[in-house]
């Protein structure tokens, strides 16, 4: 019987690379080796029970959660943004609920000169806590529209929906002062 | 939680003795290419057992029954089960070992989960081992790996950088309490100095607190000296059972005191609550903040970990009856909130405790003598770990050896200052580690104490 040619194994050409030779401005050893590795992933994460609030962003409504279970009512529940699914307290499923944001506050805040590489958002970018009226919890969001002097504590700002061009991030709402 | 039941508040209670028996670690370094994960672990643990304990590695590897890794990050080094292959490269198999991840308490968690398996009677000789790599990826990269120990779907796109959200709680706690600016300078300032002293400390520095104040700010106004490290290297301990610490050493040091504590991922979810009590403190400390406790303001984890470790220890007045302490200074803001979190100043106060002297060599309470993680090193896994390694190496009276020793400066080709101090801490008995994760999302406290 005939000997069939066997098949070779290729390697794909980004398998290919120059060695680091410098890095975080140090020059690398020359009895030592450093290979790039890159990584290029996507992940596909799931908002699961949580996907309403994020929808609700783009259609310009801010939704919370509040537990109506009969004890954490009689503790005085308040709503809490961000949503849980279940209330941590019970761990019944808790009920949404749209926010007022009518006296929204700045409850603390920062500015982020230097960001991470993964950020969306073109720094310098003014990051706040937030205070809202029946609201137990301080969310964190982001000043779309500041000048100098802002954000600061207790200033009044009132949100601002990415409904056109969603990015179906958090960074769909952003907030802006109340002057 | 913000009610607590009575299982909630049980103190813990081992059931037998803990005994450190030795410890090691290498330099940090921004970035190390001269050296693999494993050459790291190696030097780190060759330090324990040859320099602590005198042993040879082949006499020393008869003894242990269990191992505990310390790694914070898979990401960051791009291996998943590496503690397998740094057990494997270490020949320890095929004893059992756990790999620990809390965040950047995960160094303090390694040490509790090491002690549980003494305490428990699992083991009777247990290292503790932890490192991170930190130089695979740039600064940038980094810190969005970091950020992703924030939630991914609330916080994490808000700027990705922890600096952010730690800014985030100063400028809260800036409001409230109106702490002098100059005082967190200080704070940076004073570690950046010990870390001149320590062969291992990987930002050294001689600044004038006014100078930091004047340097371009990274968050808010967060300046680069006040921001920790990100680090690559090793650090280990070495646990012991009674029997077996007093055959391997006569000045084993003993597990005294332990509490861990946490509060949710996100600062934005933490409800208002009064707080349980530290011994030293009354109900009047909190009158004015017991509505909004613990805010952006504190960690209530931390006090939660205080509190189970100094009833555990028996310990009343922290500043009096601890001689050396190590705390998790992330940022300079994070030592201000802890230093109150763990009852050394009043809540709002924290700065008394740098401005009164207490925090230096020679002070009540000298805290972060090994340079912190603002002069010293941040390699998360390893943190807590080099933490109270250096609590150890104080209370066995080792400072000077482990530090100032020209052969450990030559190791990692340094040159010992001229001007070198010795910061051991005269009759140094009893000594406290906090490994802190997040925004405090986990605390851990762990108190030895001379147990010869």
């Amino acid at each position: 019987m005939e000997a069939k040619e066997r098949k070779k194994v290729e390697l794909k050409p980004e398998a290919f690379v120059e060695l680091t030779k410098i890095f975080f401005n140090k020059e690398v050893p020359d009895e030592i080796w450093v290979r790039p590795l890159k990584r290029t992933i996507t992940h596909h994460h799931s908002y699961g029970g949580l996907t309403q609030f994020y929808k609700g962003l783009t259609e310009g409504k801010l939704l919370g959660t509040v537990c109506k279970d009969r004890i954490c009512q009689a503790k005085g529940a308040k709503i809490r943004l961000p949503p849980h699914v279940f209330c941590p307290d019970c761990w019944e499923k808790m009920e949404w609920v749209e926010v007022n944001t009518e006296d929204a506050r700045v409850h603390t805040y920062s500015i982020a000169y230097e960001v991470g590489a993964g950020c969306l958002l073109i720094r310098p970018v003014p990051i706040i806590a937030l205070d809202i009226p029946g609201v137990w919890t301080h969310p964190m969001s982001y000043l779309s529209e500041y000048r100098e002097g802002e954000p600061y504590i207790g200033q009044r700002v009132r949100p601002v929906f990415r409904t056109e061009n969603p990015t179906r991030t958090i960074l769909d709402i952003s907030w802006v002062p109340v002057d | 939680m913000i009610e607590y039941g009575s299982g909630n508040l049980r103190i813990p209670k081992l059931t037998r003795p803990v005994y450190v028996v030795a410890a090691g670690t290498t330099d940090f370094r921004r970035f190390y290419p001269e050296k693999q994960t494993i050459e790291l672990v190696v030097e780190a643990f060759k330090m324990a057992v040859i320099d602590g304990l005198g042993m040879t590695p082949r006499e020393f590897k008869q003894f242990p029954n269990f191992g505990i890794y310390s790694h914070f990050a898979d990401h960051l080094s791009d291996q998943l089960l590496e503690a397998a292959k740094l057990h494997g490269e270490l020949g320890l198999n095929p004893l059992g070992n756990l790999e620990i991840k809390t965040g950047g308490a995960t160094g303090g968690s390694s040490v509790l989960a090491g002690i549980m398996a003494i305490a428990s009677g699992i083991a009777s000789v247990c290292p503790v081992i932890g490192w991170e790599r930190m130089d695979e990826v740039g600064t940038n990269q980094g810190n969005t790996y970091i950020a992703n120990a924030a939630d991914k779907d609330f916080e994490t796109p808000l700027a990705e950088r922890y600096s952010t959200y730690y800014d985030l709680t100063s400028r809260r706690y800036a409001h409230d309490n109106k702490p002098p600016r100059l005082s967190l300078a200080k704070i940076a300032a004073k570690d950046h100095y010990y870390a001149q002293f320590s062969p291992y400390a990987q930002q050294p520095g001689n600044f004038e607190p006014e100078r930091i104040l004047k340097l371009k700010a990274v968050s808010g106004e967060l300046t680069p000296p006040e921001c920790c490290a990100m680090s690559t290297g090793a650090s280990c301990l070495i646990l012991a059972d009674e029997e077996v610490a007093f055959r391997f050493t006569d000045k084993p040091v003993l597990v005294k005191g332990i509490g861990s504590g946490s509060d949710t991922l996100r600062t934005a979810d933490r409800r208002g609550h009064m707080p349980i009590l530290l011994p030293n403190e009354t109900p009047a400390l909190y009158r004015d903040i017991a509505e909004r406790y613990p805010d952006f303001t504190n960690f209530e984890a931390a006090h939660w970990a205080a509190y189970h470790a100094y009833n555990s220890a028996g310990i009343v007045n922290p500043i009096k009856e601890l001689d050396v302490l190590e705390t998790h200074t992330a940022f300079t803001i994070s030592d201000l909130q802890t230093w109150e979190d763990i009852g050394l100043a009043p809540p709002g106060r924290g700065y008394e405790f740098i401005e009164n002297g207490d925090a230096f060599f020679e002070g009540r309470l000298p805290t972060n003598l090994s340079g912190g993680l603002l002069g010293g090193m941040h390699s998360v896994g390893a943190t807590g770990i080099w933490q109270l390694l250096h609590i150890f190496w104080q209370i066995r009276g080792e400072w000077e050896k482990f530090l100032g020793e020209e052969n450990y400066w030559r190791r990692y080709g340094k040159t010992k200052p001229a001007n070198w101090r010795n910061l051991q801490v005269k009759n140094a008995r009893r000594g406290m580690g906090i490994s802190h994760a997040g925004t405090g999302s986990h605390v851990t406290c762990i108190i030895f104490e001379r147990g010869w």
